[in-house]
């Protein structure tokens, strides 16, 4: 299972879908996705905006900036990962640390 | 080209073969149960009966190993008999 750890400075995500083999893991390939065009939308903006570390089962995700632009891709990538879970349940979580 | 990841679709799926399980083995089979049949004519310490526990009792002329194996203790023909209402148990006998 995929856990996405969502707190004000950083946003982590960490594990594997399980849901298919390499290759053949949608949940994951659209996790990857999701993510993927989210920070590199960011970084397309303003490189400074984040910073990301990348270990074997995690990336890690640094909001350095909270301006309007930023926080909208985050956001959105944050709905899009939660409409996921509602899908894939048994393969992603998202636990939202900011409230 | 990408500023922070390398483009992989399949950032989140466990790798190829990494099977998830930690099952799969299993001990070989112990060929257990019976090595004469009724009627038969055994030797003096034949096996009649390889078992766990006592399916089938010892009878006459049978004695019980260690590991609960049913044996002749005299030559002549086996016999599989009931043993009260619900039980089993295995003799042998000098006449058929």
């Amino acid at each position: 299972m995929i856990k996405v750890e969502v707190t004000k400075k950083n946003i982590s995500i960490l594990g594997h879908a399980m849901y298919d083999d390499y290759g053949k893991d949608i949940v994951c390939a659209a996790v990857s996705s999701i993510v993927m065009a989210s920070v590199e939308g960011i970084a397309s903006i303003d490189k400074s905006a984040i910073d990301i570390e990348q270990k074997k089962d995690n990336l890690n995700i640094i909001i350095n900036k909270h301006d309007d632009i930023t926080n909208k891709l985050i956001k959105t990538m944050i709905n899009l990962l939660k409409e996921l879970e509602k899908k894939y349940p048994k393969n992603i979580k998202i636990t939202n640390k900011e409230e | 080209m990408l500023k922070f990841l390398e483009f992989n679709i399949q950032l989140f799926a466990h790798k190829k073969g990494q099977s998830s399980t930690s099952n799969g083995r299993d001990s070989a089979g112990r060929r257990l149960g019976a090595k004469a049949a009724d009627g038969e004519y055994i030797t003096a310490g034949s096996i009649i009966y390889r078992q766990r526990g006592t399916k089938i009792h010892p009878g006459t002329n049978v004695g019980r190993g260690t590991d609960d194996t049913l044996y002749a203790t005299m030559s002549g023909y086996v016999k599989y008999e009931h043993l009260g209402k619900d039980r089993k148990q295995v003799s042998v006998y000098v006449e058929k």
